[in-house]
């Protein structure tokens, strides 16, 4: 039984043609008990930025709550927006301090830089970044997802194209994961807004 | 007096005979860390425990997949051989015709799928000799079945799939862990790269979560998936790459292509 195992997850961001897309699970579970079938996992920093934090669940709170109180004070100190690879670093910064202690989450980061262009990145528990041009995965069936994503995914997908690859790569990859499902969520970010649509998969 | 052993010192163990010319533990004594004597082999019961081990297994990686059609069934495998990090062949088959209608895939140690399907022929055989007919694929799928759970205390590490056409011609794929629990299923995937596959199998043959219209598919549209989703697994798994070997079993017969996959 690994920590990171414990509360149970699932989360994809994919990138299309001046869009993302970013996806989890709505499972919380207290390892083979399910709690709640509408935990929140992505969090919406700001309208550029969405984090998806998967893993433990107190510290995926936490870590929110840390997040939210960064972003305000560099907007206070800085009177600009923050853009996700800044976002990117000082998450990555924030999980090394705890080195010795992490944080238990493996985040993802999806959002639209100051060109509109997409910006796709995902970490470890203590910090170590990976930036992408297509898809990031997290949570306990990264196996299923990066087959589903590497299936499904086409560079340049619009944003009605994207939202069904993100749907089918989500829900048949927690469909065969005991921990992770009860629905899912998927948020498509576009520079006009953010649409957000619940899935409906198999409730178990 | 000197406790360092020279070059052309042998080593005498208590019963006087030879022994390997190995440096002995440092014990780490009331009077400081003193080389231990050179006739006593510890096996680290009194002094510093150490660890020694042997595992009969090992796993030589490789992913194998099978899917039953209508009237058909496609079995494929890569044809990577690997331990640990090493590529010891790009061209081995994973998959063996056991009969004319139906074929194996194992993955999992080498030795031990080599065995089992030495073991899986000469049953074949003698069924053919007593029967005057080939095995049915439901009879060869109960003869693994049974032939694994038989060494159920010291299992083959082979993960299984078998695809074949049954009496009435309708294609019929069979799983099953090490130690012969099985199932007729529509589709499997077993080895080191399932993981990236099934869900993927789920959607596209087993409909699911899809709100399109199901139809069956033709084996050549079949054959595509299946080389999508070896492209896949190759692409994350370490494991598996180099080919992969596909079969199309139908009532008239086994046919073999051979499909090239990234060899990195």
């Amino acid at each position: 039984m690994s920590i990171l195992e414990y509360n149970g997850a699932a989360m994809i961001a994919m990138a299309g043609k001046d869009c993302v897309g970013i996806a989890a699970d709505r499972r919380l579970g207290i390892q083979a008990q399910t709690v709640s079938t509408d935990f929140t996992k992505v969090f919406k920093m700001n309208d550029n930025i969405h984090v998806g934090l998967g893993g433990l669940a107190t510290d995926v709170q936490t870590l929110h709550n840390v997040l939210k109180f960064r972003m305000g004070l560099y907007e206070l100190r800085e009177e600009r927006e923050m853009t996700p690879q800044v976002f990117s670093h000082l998450l990555s910064t924030l999980l090394y301090e705890k080195r010795f202690g992490p944080y238990f989450v493996e985040p993802i980061v999806a959002g639209l830089d100051d060109k509109n262009k997409p910006f796709l990145s995902s970490m470890d528990l203590i910090g170590a970044p990976v930036q992408t041009k297509d898809f990031v995965v997290s949570g306990t069936c990264t196996g299923n997802l990066y087959g589903m994503c590497e299936t499904l995914y086409k560079p340049d997908l619009e944003a009605d194209a994207l939202f069904e690859t993100l749907a089918q790569a989500l829900l048949a990859s927690v469909d065969r994961d005991a921990l992770s499902g009860w629905g899912g969520v998927v948020h498509i970010i576009t520079k006009d807004g953010v649409t957000t649509r619940e899935l409906k998969g198999r409730q178990d | 007096m000197a406790p360092f052993r020279t070059q052309h010192q042998t080593n005498r163990n208590a019963a006087g005979g030879p022994s390997l010319p190995m440096m002995p533990p440092i014990i780490h004594s009331s009077e400081g860390p003193v080389m231990a004597k050179a006739d006593t082999i510890d096996h680290g019961v009194t002094e510093a425990p150490y660890e020694r081990g042997f595992s009969p297994y090992d796993f030589n990686g490789g992913t194998t997949l099978a899917i039953a059609g209508p009237d058909y069934a496609v079995v494929a495998a890569d044809t990577r051989l690997s331990s640990g990090y090493e590529i010891l062949s790009r061209n081995v088959s994973k998959l063996h015709a056991l009969t004319d209608g139906c074929v194996l895939g194992s993955a999992g140690c080498k030795t031990d799928v080599d065995q089992l399907r030495s073991v899986l022929d000469i049953k074949q055989k003698i069924y053919h000799h007593n029967h005057r007919k080939q095995m049915s694929t439901p009879s060869v799928a109960q003869m693994l079945g049974n032939t694994l759970y038989y060494k159920r205390f010291f299992p083959y590490y082979a993960f299984n799939v078998l695809g074949g056409v049954d009496a009435e011609g309708k294609g019929a794929v069979y799983s099953y862990d090490a130690i012969g629990s099985f199932e007729r299923t529509g589709y499997s995937a077993t080895g080191s790269g399932q993981a990236y596959i099934i869900p993927l199998l789920d959607n596209v043959i087993g409909h699911k979560n899809r709100a399109d219209e199901n139809r069956d598919l033709p084996a050549e549209e079949v054959v595509e998936i299946v080389k999508d989703a070896f492209v896949t697994a190759g692409e994350r798994d370490i494991y598996t790459g180099d080919a992969v070997e596909i079969m199309v079993i139908t009532k008239d017969g086994i046919q073999t292509t051979t499909f090239d996959l990234k060899r990195d």
